[in-house]
């Protein structure tokens, strides 16, 4: 798999994914400049081990990013890693904002969030960072989902979190270097998100 | 051919003629500003409501801004932490047996301005020194096209506002950011506004303006605009107005700039500086000091009456202007009172900001702004030996404090390390809270359930107190009395 990066160069790369947490090794010239600048925004968070947080570039400005476990915390630990590490992606990219881009499917039950240009604005709103879920139940080699537009429970509510064998929660985004449109509900200043998360998230293990 | 070459010279004569001004000499003009505030563009039906929205208008469609103005409003604030038991809430917002209370409106007041001077992501962050470290709780702003202002950046961008007279590219990020905020909204009315011109006249500070020139005080290519402090309180007439044709000294080099200008029938338009410095609202001592203005510039109208308005402005750093709006008295006090959530301001200055851009942070640290004047026609002349600032002595410790809070600020805004209150402040209404609420029958809870500062200094100071009772105590006993 190969994508197309800002020097116009096409790289491949092993298994279509890098790491940017201390796994630089394939990442490409372009993100390299970037990595060279992580350590001053990171250092506030412990690194993340090796294949804890992996991205892959789609298209100009959209990213997937997944984080994976296998000791469950809560999902509030997790969500909120991964929305700071979407946050200082786009940082990194000299970006301002990120727009979460919602992974629904048929038959979703929870609404979707309207711009309301004559209401509040906001420069974030932590409820609509919302990932979707994959997960595995220790003794099941079966991979199941969960999303958070479904309206069923959160798969892990009443149980014992060491049932949990692994988990991942992914997130599409898009990157923008103007100025914020504060009246999407699903857009978040990357200043602010990382400003208020780089105090209260570690990564998962 | 003659009554050619006499047209001719005859159109050179009035050419010549017409280029010389009407008077060439050495010129000067005083001005004392009477109003100062932020150039918001009201749009609203003043004392119109509509529901629970105040004055709905094309600037802000909802109305100004409602935050802490009811139970319902304050309840949502709290709701946020989710640290916050529902107990907790619900106490907070309807404190029980307050209606025992001698003061309930007092009691009530400094509760919630206890509560929420703590909205961070866990117990124990102060609010309004960590703003950041709080949830976004929403901001309306200004959706209008029309702004008062300048076109700071020479550019005309999309996010841009078009001025009253049709000039496009007009840079007042602080508009669309605050402009809806409830104690600056208003046509004349606004609260803030109000108090703040209120202390300039009654001589908090005095800021002055003289133009010069040597050509025509209504056409001059080659003016002078001096701004700066003056020592001189605002003389007023018996009427309460400025009163005109006072004399007022000006101070430099502090809150004080000199540019160039260009006057065209008695509309003054100053260059653009790199750095204009001028006093900054206050309403009280504390906040005064210099507005320090990046990009700066000026614009006014002389008026056939002789006084003048117009528009200073320029980009200022939103730190500056969240900690002189946020600490005037202390965070909570003005939010409850004022309807305005100091954390709401943080972000809305943060996301707006476009000015001043650090490539070392990446961020914008300025946001572009316009202030309204209006002015007297005054004597502005210097002072006879150079002098700086006069220091209001009753007021330095209260003043070392407010410097104090914003240096904790902006370090914690920097930083991102929650940053505690520094001592001298009244944030998280210490002490008033421990005096108003002694008689609520469930004045324990709240005393002890809710988080404020703790200073070394009130340590000892309790120490003291508590070794000079037991003391006390053991005089009496030795005495013989009870």
């Amino acid at each position: 798999m190969s994508f197309r990066i800002s020097t116009g160069r096409t790289v491949a790369v092993a298994a279509a994914f890098f790491c940017l947490a201390g796994q630089a090794q394939a990442a490409p010239a372009a993100a390299k400049v970037a990595l060279a600048d992580a350590p001053e925004r990171l250092d506030m968070v412990p690194p993340a081990g090796p294949g804890v947080f992996k991205m892959e570039k789609k298209g100009a400005d959209r990213f997937h990013l997944v984080l994976a476990g296998h000791k469950f915390t809560s999902r509030d630990d997790v969500e909120k890693y991964l929305a700071w590490r979407a946050a200082e992606l786009t940082l990194e990219q000299d970006g301002r904002w990120f727009s979460f881009i919602e992974a629904r499917g048929r038959g979703d039950a929870v609404a979707v969030p309207r711009r309301d240009p004559a209401g509040l604005r906001y420069s974030f709103r932590m409820e609509y960072f919302r990932p979707v879920w994959r997960y595995r139940l220790s003794g099941d080699p079966a991979w199941k989902s969960w999303s958070p537009f479904s309206g069923a429970a959160f798969f892990a509510d009443g149980k014992d979190a060491a049932t949990i064998a692994d988990f991942e929660a992914s997130a599409d985004i898009a990157l923008h270097k103007d100025q914020m449109d504060d009246a999407d509900p699903l857009a978040f200043e990357a200043g602010a998100v990382s400003d208020l998360l780089v105090n209260q998230v570690s990564p998962p293990q | 051919m003659r009554l050619h070459k006499h047209l001719w010279f005859c159109a050179l004569a009035g050419l010549l003629c017409g280029a010389q001004p009407v008077s060439a000499a050495p010129w000067v003009r005083g001005y004392v500003v009477a109003t100062y505030e932020y150039a918001f563009r009201y749009g609203g039906r003043a004392g119109f409501t509509r529901g629970s929205e105040i004055e709905p208008g094309v600037d802000c469609p909802h109305g100004s801004t409602v935050h802490f103005a009811n139970e319902d409003e304050t309840r949502r604030a709290l709701a946020r932490q989710k640290w916050r038991s529902r107990q907790e809430i619900d106490w907070i917002t309807k404190p029980p047996g307050l209606g025992q209370a001698r003061a309930p409106v007092l009691t009530r007041f400094f509760i919630w301005n206890r509560a929420v001077s703590y909205r961070g992501y866990r117990r124990g962050i102060e609010t309004y020194v960590n703003p950041f470290a709080a949830e976004d709780p929403g901001q309306p702003q200004v959706v209008s096209r029309i702004g008062d202002g300048f076109n700071l950046d020479g550019k005309i961008g999309t996010r841009d506002f078009v001025s009253p007279d049709g000039e496009k590219g007009i840079d007042n990020a602080l508009y669309r950011a605050w402009g809806c905020d409830a104690p600056w909204r208003g046509n004349g009315n606004a609260t803030l506004d109000l108090r703040a011109n209120d202390k300039m006249q009654e001589g908090l500070y005095t800021m002055v303006i003289r133009i010069s020139g040597n050509q025509d005080p209504m056409n001059d290519d080659n003016a002078t605009v001096e701004i700066g402090y003056s020592p001189d309180k605002i003389v007023k007439d018996a009427r309460g107005n400025v009163a005109p044709d006072y004399s007022y000294r000006i101070l430099e080099p502090a809150e004080y700039t000199r540019l160039k200008a260009r006057i065209r029938n008695g509309v003054v338009q100053t260059e653009q500086v790199a750095q204009m410095h001028a006093p900054r609202i206050a309403w009280f001592y504390d906040q005064t000091g210099d507005a320090d203005f990046h990009q700066g510039r000026i614009r006014l109208k002389i008026a056939d009456d002789g006084s003048a308005a117009g528009l200073l402005g320029g980009y200022r750093d939103w730190r500056d202007l969240y900690v002189e709006n946020a600490f005037a008295q202390d965070g909570g006090q003005q939010g409850i009172r004022e309807h305005e959530d100091h954390v709401a301001l943080y972000y809305a200055l943060k996301r707006n900001a476009d000015g001043m851009y650090d490539p070392r942070t990446r961020r914008y640290q300025g946001i572009s702004t316009a202030y309204r004047i209006t002015a007297m026609p005054a004597y502005v002349v210097d002072p006879d030996k150079p002098m700086d600032i006069p220091l209001l002595a009753g007021e330095v410790d209260r003043k070392a404090a407010f410097e104090a809070i914003r240096a904790a600020t902006i370090k914690a805004v920097t930083t991102r390390v929650p940053q505690d209150v520094p001592p001298g402040t009244t944030e998280a209404a210490v002490p008033t809270l421990e005096r108003v609420i002694v008689d609520l029958p469930s004045k324990d809870y709240f005393l002890k359930t809710l988080d404020r500062p703790r200073y070394p200094e009130e340590k000892a100071a309790n120490d003291t107190s508590n070794r000079r009772a037991a003391n006390d105590g053991k005089s009496l006993a030795l005495a013989g009395k009870p």
